[in-house]
């Protein structure tokens, strides 16, 4: 493990408006970890999930990923940078363009961040659906022809396919049946052994929690609580 | 945000209208000082001197900005110049015909009421129904139409009551139906979408289980629909200025509308502005007044709580009832293209229909048939382009929705025949000045459509996904949101064809658009009125099209629930994929017969 953390939040606070979603919350998360944010709906988790990439920036406080201070970046400055941070989000559908066959959404990040050709980039996105469990002929369907878990798996293809450090997972099995959460669970520690990535898992069922969590913040009203 | 952007659109939107109307006698380009001219003294001859003098009189070397100067200071003094062609002073004539209009509107807006309430009274009986189909139905038929089939009924052929002038109360019946009817189909239509829904609200439900009788039901139902409706209640109103001009021509009404369309064809700038200037007035007038009345009954709840409607429940229709309207439309267009339009037979003048001329003969012995047809392929062409320049205006706008909201309340507020007016004073009549007016007020409910989307989109957690990526706002901009909104904005503005085609028709009707010898059908109906007690089939056939194109608007738009009236956002956020792109257009105006 390095020295420094992968990622070091610093008194992060985000606000919507007048209202305080996140109030001045600190924790480090290093590679290969995994640490559970866990809270009821409604407490802040999913800001502090939109705040460390800034999507959302916040009001006050520093994110730093393998030691830069995000906050200070501009929006092109962070272009580079996002990739190496990913979000897999709670709808499997939504998270997916509807539009989009399972291919081009996985082969999406390759293009974007200038990494395609056309001679090994199918052979990528193939390789990467074997990675997350599933036949590459899926890549030929829409989103709304997989099952949810199916879905999951092709949206951490492609948070894999921009070949992040730190994956960020608001709440990446809620939205799932009991039967297939464990399934995706087994597939992201898998992938962690493999990859050492680091996890940032957001989550409000403790059970899930007990057993994939290295360490656990327990979080209310937007502010983190003695465990 | 939104709010001020929007303000500050609709400030610098109607001082773009007052100014293009102080701006008319520059804008319009052509030289007024021959019409002057030609209007003062027949026989003298233009020479360069006595222009000279004319355009030195008028104020017309002044340039533009001193032109508009002198105007708007005239209007703070209350003068509006004298007419170029009669040489009165135009407050006069304005006030007499606005005191007509207004008798006209009063009674329009009677009719109005009345047709609502027969159309709700089933609906208010049983608690549901669906008034909604036939009300659509009178919605769309445009005033010109009816005034036009109204003259040849009651007028011509029973006799029944007079058809031109202004003399007394049965001077009044005829315009006043005319006006009213289409309006009061709006109106009723409004109502009872939204009705059906409120009365399956949880409250309904509680009042009937607690045994409250069903009248006072019905009340609290209409107490609970009517104050959102309002503003909409105001443009039904608004649109009365503008099915006034149509109307106010047909019977030969001296209302401000047909003062303002005369002053129009015949260049008289001074009393143009004068006209139109009131006739605008009378729009903000009454949307201010629709504003208090709704602050009225709902008070603070406006303000906190922003009261919104349950989503109507619109009628629903068969597709094959647009389908077999199109298809035997496309029959009679297609018949007609094989024949020749402007062939002229002096012999053959108002002939009744035979079999050589399956649809009768005009009064220059033409085909009426091949009129029919080619007047179709024409018009077709250009409401087509109409309808691809509001899309584009539509897609650009939805992107701004404040900007949007504050230019799509001035062109609500704008009848399009007063457009069009304005339009053709600068640009002289013709089909680009009407292809130009319709575009410029038909994009509102396009925008609006593509704003709702484009905040659906921008909400999905996908697009969250593609930032994480690294992807610019070019790449998402154009992979991602423009192909979700524009596919069914696009199916949007194609069910808008039909209605787009029948605005086109009425601005041809007043002479506003297509020119002789154009077989555009408005054209065709104005020419044959002149000859309805002698061949009133000449006159029947192209309004007899003109009332399946508007049955063709009406349920093409009902098919999809497209073109319906829509309040709030409620269901912005809807299961994604499913519901994405076919969320029914919302529009934040009444579809306007465009008349």
């Amino acid at each position: 493990m390095s020295p420094s953390p992968l990622l070091d939040v610093r008194e992060l606070v985000v606000r919507y408006g007048d209202f305080t979603a996140v109030d001045r919350v600190s924790f480090t998360l290093d590679a290969g970890e995994t640490l559970a944010l866990n809270g009821p709906s409604g407490c802040g988790k999913s800001s502090i999930a939109l705040a460390i990439p800034q999507l959302r920036r916040p009001h006050s406080g520093e994110v730093l990923f393998e030691g830069r201070d995000l906050t200070e970046l501009s929006e092109r400055e962070l272009r580079p940078l996002r990739p190496r941070m990913q979000l897999v989000f709670q709808d499997p559908y939504g998270s997916l363009s509807p539009r989009h066959r399972i291919r081009d959404a996985v082969a999406e990040p390759l293009k974007v961040q200038g990494r395609w050709n056309s001679a090994d980039g199918p052979l990528r996105v193939a390789a990467l659906l074997e990675r997350v469990g599933l036949d590459p002929s899926y890549g030929d369907r829409l989103p709304h022809e997989l099952s949810g878990g199916q879905c999951q798996r092709a949206g951490i293809a492609r948070a894999l396919a921009s070949e992040p450090r730190l994956l960020i997972l608001d709440e990446p099995v809620s939205a799932l049946d009991p039967s297939v959460r464990a399934g995706v669970l087994n597939l992201l520690a898998d992938l962690q052994d493999d990859l050492g990535l680091g996890y940032l898992f957001i989550c409000h069922d403790p059970a899930v929690v007990r057993h994939f969590a290295h360490r656990v913040l327990e979080m209310r009203d937007g502010r983190l609580s003695a465990p | 945000m939104r709010v001020p952007v929007a303000g500050v659109t609709r400030a610098v939107c109607l001082c773009a209208v007052v100014g293009a109307v102080g701006l008319l006698p520059w804008l319009s380009g052509r030289d007024p000082a021959l019409t002057v001219l030609r209007a003062r003294s027949a026989e003298q001859e233009p020479t360069r001197q006595a222009l000279d003098a004319i355009r030195g009189a008028l104020g017309l070397d002044a340039g533009p900005l001193a032109l508009l100067g002198s105007w708007l200071r005239g209007l703070l003094r209350g003068d509006l110049g004298t007419s170029w062609v009669s040489g009165h002073e135009v407050l006069p004539s304005v006030g007499a015909g606005l005191q007509v209009s207004l008798a006209l509107m009063g009674a329009a807006l009677g009719v109005t009421v009345l047709l609502a309430a027969v159309l709700l009274a089933p609906v208010l009986a049983c608690g549901r129904g669906a008034a909604g189909a036939g009300a659509a139905m009178l919605a769309a038929v445009p005033e010109f139409l009816l005034a036009t089939v109204a003259l040849l009924v009651c007028g011509v052929w029973l006799g029944l009551l007079p058809t031109s002038g202004w003399e007394g109360p049965r001077n009044m019946v005829l315009p006043a139906l005319a006006l009213g009817i289409p309006a009061g189909g709006l109106l009723g239509r409004l109502v009872a979408d939204a009705l059906p829904a409120a009365l399956d609200e949880r409250w309904a439900e509680l009042w009937r289980g607690a045994g409250v009788g069903r009248a006072r039901i019905a009340a609290a139902g209409l107490k609970r629909v009517l104050p959102p409706l309002v503003p909409q209640f105001g443009m039904v109103v608004v649109g009365l200025t503008g099915g006034a001009v149509a109307v106010e021509t047909v019977f030969a009404v001296p209302g401000i509308g047909r003062t303002a369309l005369g002053a129009a064809k015949s260049q008289d700038l001074p009393m143009l502005q004068g006209a139109v200037l009131a006739l605008l007035l009378l729009g903000l007038v009454t949307g201010a007044l629709a504003a208090l009345v709704r602050r009225r009954p709902l008070g603070p709840a406006l303000r906190d709580a922003g009261l919104s409607l349950p989503p109507p429940r619109p009628v629903r229709v068969h597709p094959a009832v647009p389908l077999s309207l199109a298809a035997v439309l496309l029959t009679a267009v297609g018949w007609g293209l094989l024949r020749d339009p402007y062939a002229v037979n002096t012999v053959a003048r108002l002939a009744a229909p035979s079999w050589e001329h399956p649809l009768g003969t005009d009064g220059l012995g033409r085909d009426m048939l091949a009129r029919l047809g080619y007047g179709a392929a024409a018009t077709v062409g250009t409401a087509a382009a109409v309808c691809l320049l509001s899309l584009l205006v539509g897609l650009a706008l939805g992107f701004l929705p404040g900007v949007a909201a504050g230019a799509a309340d001035i062109a609500n507020a704008l009848p399009p025949v007063i457009v069009g007016i304005l339009v053709a004073a600068v640009s002289g009549p013709g089909v680009g000045g009407a292809a130009l007016t319709v575009a410029l007020i038909s994009w509102p409910p396009l925008a609006a459509h593509a704003a709702a989307l484009v905040q659906e989109v921008r909400a999905s957690a996908h697009l969250t996904a593609q930032r994480g990526i690294g992807a610019t706002p070019l790449w998402i901009l154009t992979r991602h949101v423009l192909p979700s909104v524009a596919a069914p904005v696009g199916r949007h503005a194609l069910l808008r064809l039909p209605g787009i085609a029948l605005a086109m028709a009425s601005l041809g009707f007043l002479g506003l658009g297509a020119q002789p010898p154009a077989p555009e059908w408005g054209l065709l109906l104005d020419e044959s009125r002149a000859y309805v007690e002698r061949a009133p089939w000449a006159a029947l056939s192209p309004a007899l099209a003109l009332t399946l194109l508007a049955a063709l608007a009406v349920s093409a738009g009902a098919v999809r629930g497209a073109g319906n009236a829509t309040r709030g956002k409620a269901h912005a956020h809807g299961k994604e994929g499913s519901s994405h792109g076919e969320d029914p257009p919302r529009e934040g105006s009444p579809r306007r017969c465009l008349t």
